[in-house]
């Protein structure tokens, strides 16, 4: 693959760099978020993996450059990496299309394989969410239905949250799939969403029920 | 003329506002001080009356048959001064009384013929000559009322005096006897207290300050409270504002330091992890370059932590943390502290505070000024920490917004210390701070 990384830490470009590049990939590194939009462009690279605090302000720019480099360029898979992941941020960086976009926490890159895996879901159009974004959004969520849910039945709808496959889901919890394709019905049913069998959609649907506020007219 | 607080007035002369205090009036303490400053105040008037009445006497007499009279008068006055300073302690000392020392009027010009000129027209002076002339016959007026006392007693025992002598008393005149002593006891109780009251009353009026001064005595304090307020206000807000300044930059610095370092060392042992079965030279080679990562954190961390609070400041007071600092700087440093125990002594917010001036400064002096040599000097002064950084570089620092320095000069304003800068363009950089040793 081709990829694009902007990260203001050198030490941490490098490590990066080198790891990607072992892994065979093609790596094209920027220090700065104006040095990114400046840099970027066709052929548009495989994936952009954004640091979100960069140069000169170190607050948002690489979250900022993202979005405007998305609505540039709709296809452009990017995953954003943060020191610290908030669901606010979340919501601005998922406003519009979802498919192909990431947002982790930095220190996931230390968990190699899971970095990797993150990064290709992300590269096939795929969508991550960092559970800990989804933590805050399931302990914000007002809705009825969430009670109505199992302990396990809630995990799975943590990790349907986060991007995930059925097939993923199943690995993780070290179950079948049918057992998770019988829990993520339940789920569905319970919260009255449509029984979809794309991911992309799925995550949609989970984390627009998740934040939509309690109406009157929810089912128990 | 000043009048004296209510609350003052309601302890010396407790029976006249309170219906309790009247009916106890004749074992009051109240009755008891007023007895005293009675026997004691009547002798000093006494004394004090002819006294006066003898000097201005003498005074106008040869002031109108030779000019002598006025050198005479003055020290008169002076002398008055003397008995009002005297007489104030007494009623303090006698009836709880807080008269104030009144100011004086003061030469406009240099030379005895002001000074003189000052004294004799100062109306203070000649209230307090009038004092001993009024206080006597608030004095008198106390005597007769422990004159009524006296007569009230010897009334109580004429009934019980009679009986034991044998001499036949009709039932009437006992009960007079009684009741009037009762009566006559109070009355006296009361008028003592009173008159008491009225004694500090003339002491507040003619051995106080005037109540033009003691206005304009407490226009001044309210000023003065306001300035104070105000600055209480001010040097708070920026002493907020210092602290989260100080988070901020703490919270960049672990941020940009440490955090990322401790990523890129993740990203290199899961690499290493990933590669060891297949590639065990990159492996290793990718442990070693983690573990030189893991001692520059370290490092960086421990230089981080002592930016937040350098144990040894703690532990072993300024003049330890001053030696550790100056054998960090790249720029070499004298440090002279006087007296380190006193230094020392000093609260450890004014220590910290001191400590990070010198820091802040050393730093500039290095990185900015170009110095090439820096003296620290921290000694004591009265009840306030003192510290000097002096170098000799290139000067034109300024404390401008957001730089070090005024948030440094924040942390000193908000403990009632001073921040001064002189630093002129090429004549080197010297900071002065000064903090409250208690603060």
């Amino acid at each position: 693959m081709r990829i694009v990384i902007a990260e203001d830490s050198v030490l941490l470009l490098d490590g990066l760099t080198r790891l990607l590049e072992a892994e065979g990939h093609e790596v094209t590194g920027y220090k700065t978020a104006d040095e990114l939009v400046a840099g970027i462009g066709e052929p548009l690279p495989d994936v952009l993996v954004t640091d979100v605090r960069m140069p000169p302000t170190h607050t948002d720019e690489g979250l900022r450059a993202a979005v405007h480099l998305r609505s540039l360029h709709p296809r452009l898979p990017v995953l954003v990496l943060s020191q610290y992941v908030e669901q606010r941020y979340a919501r601005e960086l998922f406003a519009g299309e979802v498919r192909g976009l990431g947002y982790v926490l930095k220190d996931r890159v230390a968990d190699v394989d899971e970095f990797l895996d993150a990064l290709h879901r992300v590269a096939s159009r795929g969508t991550v969410i960092d559970p800990e974004v989804v933590a805050q959004i399931l302990a914000r969520s007002r809705r009825d239905g969430l009670d109505t849910l199992t302990p396990r039945e809630r995990e799975v709808l943590g990790l349907m949250a986060e991007g995930r496959s059925n097939a993923a889901i199943a690995e993780r919890l070290v179950v079948g799939l049918p057992a998770v394709e019988k829990h993520v019905t339940s789920i569905l049913a319970k919260l009255d969403l449509p029984p979809d069998g794309d991911d992309h959609r799925r995550v949609l649907a989970v984390l627009r029920w998740l934040e939509q506020a309690p109406t009157t007219g929810d089912r128990p | 003329m000043t009048t004296a607080p209510t609350p003052e007035l309601r302890r010396v002369a407790p029976a006249v506002h309170d219906v309790r205090a009247f009916l106890a009036a004749p074992w009051s303490g109240a009755t008891w001080r007023a007895v005293s400053q009675l026997v004691i105040g009547g002798v000093v008037m006494i004394v004090a009356a002819t006294l006066v009445i003898a000097l201005v006497s003498v005074d106008l007499s040869i002031l109108l048959v030779f000019g002598l009279g006025i050198p005479t008068t003055v020290a008169t006055l002076l002398a008055a001064r003397s008995f009002a300073r005297w007489e104030r302690a007494r009623l303090e000392l006698q009836l709880g009384a807080q008269i104030a020392r009144p100011t004086y009027r003061s030469a406009t010009r240099p030379g005895w013929w002001a000074s003189w000129v000052a004294v004799l027209g100062d109306g203070r002076s000649w209230a307090h000559l009038a004092y001993p002339l009024v206080a006597g016959l608030v004095l008198t007026g106390a005597s007769v009322a422990a004159g009524i006392g006296c007569g009230a007693l010897a009334s109580l025992m004429y009934p019980p005096v009679a009986a034991w002598q044998g001499v036949d008393v009709s039932t009437g005149r006992t009960v007079l006897a009684i009741v009037g002593g009762i009566v006559l006891l109070w009355v006296s109780a009361v008028l003592l207290q009173l008159l008491a009251a009225v004694q500090v009353r003339v002491g507040h009026a003619l051995l106080g300050p005037s109540a033009r001064q003691a206005a304009a005595d407490a226009t001044q304090r309210a000023a003065a409270a306001e300035q104070r307020a105000e600055h209480l206000a001010t040097t708070r807000t920026a002493a907020v504002g210092a602290a989260d300044e100080e988070r901020r930059r703490i919270e960049r610095d672990l941020h940009d330091g440490a955090q990322q370092r401790l990523v890129a060392l993740g990203v290199e042992l899961g690499a290493a992890r990933r590669t060891a079965a297949n590639d065990p030279q990159a492996a290793a080679a990718a442990i070693e370059h983690a573990h030189r990562e893991v001692k520059e954190t370290l490092a960086e961390l421990r230089d981080l932590v002592r930016g937040i609070h350098p144990a040894v400041l703690t532990d072993r007071g300024l003049d330890a943390a001053l030696s550790a600092l100056a054998a960090r700087s790249p720029v070499p440093v004298e440090v002279v502290v006087v007296d380190p125990p006193s230094v020392d002594a000093a609260s450890g917010s004014a220590q910290a505070a001191a400590y990070f001036v010198v820091a802040e400064a050393l730093t500039n002096a290095a990185k900015h000024a170009a110095a090439q040599a820096v003296v620290v000097r921290a000694d004591v002064v009265g009840d306030r920490l003192r510290v000097v950084i002096a170098d000799d570089g290139v000067g034109g620092a300024a404390a401008g917004p957001g730089s070090g320095l005024e948030g440094l000069a924040s942390r000193v304003a908000a403990l009632d210390g001073t921040f001064d800068l002189d630093s002129p363009a090429g004549a080197g950089t010297r900071v002065t701070v000064e903090v409250p040793c208690a603060s």
